[in-house]
């Protein structure tokens, strides 16, 4: 048997996987580049690690919802990336369906037992 | 510094050429970033950088969420029944080796110990052989599979409405049949590999005296390419018909043609004069299975003169049969 951890945990990975997504998005209406966001998030209590950080920000890139543009006049190169054009629309749209969800959910959780009128 | 290539090296080298340098360069940024990070400027030990690289885990497990698609040979659709097939393989080539080798070692004792050579010759043969072949099958199958996946996405948007109606009974490929035609073609495997001297007509006088073989022992080496060829290519075909599950008509545009090139070998073979035993008939004399010059022996002159012309007609109806049966089974599919 498992213990309650283990499933959390489990379970933790699956609920982060698509929040993150929302998490950098938020952070990229100005550029930056991956490791910056890491701790950008990381003090804002949204862990996410580099390993898993840096192939989203690529898949994003080619999705068409962030550009990037690489810095070369740095100590070392880094590669900057700023929301599109399309990556602006998609967040908002991401935001309120975010807000949506967040209270169905809350409501699900918090009103269980009196069962409230059945229709929405 | 060198344990970072290093795992640089190891993550990128598992991804498309044409991504290659541009991670490579962020990855070496990020470590250096990370580096920075948990010591005093600029100085950092070789436990940090250990540190640092287990943070970023696995390189294979980075390298695969890069990539996010899976390539497969045979995808794990197919997979259960590809080791299915094998297992009949196998077990079917395990037992006709044995079996064969009881056989010879009943028939000369004597020889036991070139016997037990043949076998494990035929064993180091046969079994890569019918494993690269079953393998091939299968992953022609997977390929046809992907191909008609993009298709679909092609089409568009996916509706109920599309849904392949279930098979007609008749245009199924039931399994068993496949699994009894590839036991037949894996037996002949090793029946030929094996050797083709008991290939003809056994001759007892009291007790077991030799056999007439059919075929040209002399020329059997370069045939035997050939044999194993076409016999490779029959467990082939039925393996994409194991894939395919149903006759369509790429199916049988596909056996057929396969068949068309078996034949072609074939005929090449058996129309060959020096295919056959040359001294057949003279051998039977000797072996005083029939007397020269007597009506029997004008019999079996004139069958062992036709034998040949009448397999090719025999192999000939069969595929043509083979492609009309599975082109009725396909076109009741379409209805």
């Amino acid at each position: 048997m498992k213990d309650a951890h283990e499933h959390l945990d489990k379970l933790m990975q699956e609920l982060r996987r698509g929040t993150i997504t929302i998490g950098v998005l938020s952070q990229l209406s100005e550029p930056q580049y991956g490791y910056s966001l890491v701790t950008m998030l990381g003090k804002n209590g949204i862990r996410v690690e580099p390993g898993t950080l840096y192939p989203l920000l690529r898949r994003l890139e080619k999705q068409g919802l962030l550009d990037s543009k690489w810095d070369t006049n740095e100590a070392r190169p880094r590669k900057y990336y700023l929301l599109s054009k399309t990556g602006k629309e998609v967040f908002e749209l991401l935001v309120g369906e975010w807000k949506n969800i967040v209270n169905s959910l809350n409501h699900v959780i918090e009103d269980k037992g009196d069962d409230v009128d059945g229709n929405d | 510094m060198e344990m970072i290539e290093r795992y640089i090296y190891a993550v990128t080298q598992k991804l498309p050429q044409s991504q290659r340098e541009d991670i490579a360069v962020e990855l070496r940024g990020l470590i250096e970033d990370m580096l920075e990070d948990r010591s005093e400027k600029g100085r950092y030990s070789g436990s940090d950088i250990e540190e640092v690289l287990l943070e970023l885990g696995n390189p294979k497990e980075l390298a695969d969420k890069y990539r996010s698609t899976k390539k497969y040979l045979i995808g794990p659709e197919l997979f259960d029944s590809y080791v299915y097939i094998l297992k009949v393989v196998f077990s079917v080539l395990g037992i006709s080796i044995g079996v064969g080798f009881l056989i010879q070692v009943v028939l000369n004792p004597v020889n036991i110990l070139d016997h037990f050579i043949d076998m494990i010759v035929s064993s180091v043969t046969a079994f890569p052989m019918a494993f690269g072949w079953t393998t091939f099958g299968f992953a022609m199958g997977e390929l046809a599979g992907n191909v008609k996946r993009k298709d679909l996405q092609f089409e568009g948007e996916w509706k109920p409405a599309n849904l392949p109606p279930i098979p007609v009974e008749q245009s199924r490929i039931k399994r068993r049949d496949a699994v009894a035609s590839i036991v037949f073609y894996a037996f002949f495997i090793v029946l030929f590999s094996f050797s083709s001297d008991y290939l003809g007509i056994w001759v007892f006088h009291d007790g077991f005296s030799g056999v007439v073989p059919f075929l040209n022992d002399q020329k059997y080496a370069t045939y035997f390419v050939f044999i194993i060829l076409i016999l490779s290519i029959g467990i082939l075909n039925e393996c994409v018909k194991l894939a395919f599950g149903k006759w369509t008509y790429k199916l049988v545009l596909y056996t057929t043609l396969s068949n068309t090139i078996s034949m072609i070998v074939l005929l090449f073979m058996l129309s060959g004069a020096d295919f056959w035993n040359p001294t057949f008939m003279n051998e039977l004399v000797e072996a005083n299975v029939v007397t020269a010059g007597s009506d029997a022996y004008h019999t079996v002159d004139w069958i062992w003169n036709q034998a040949p012309l009448w397999i090719i007609i025999l192999l000939l109806i069969n595929i043509v049969w083979n492609s009309i049966d599975g082109f009725i089974r396909a076109r009741k599919n379409k209805k």
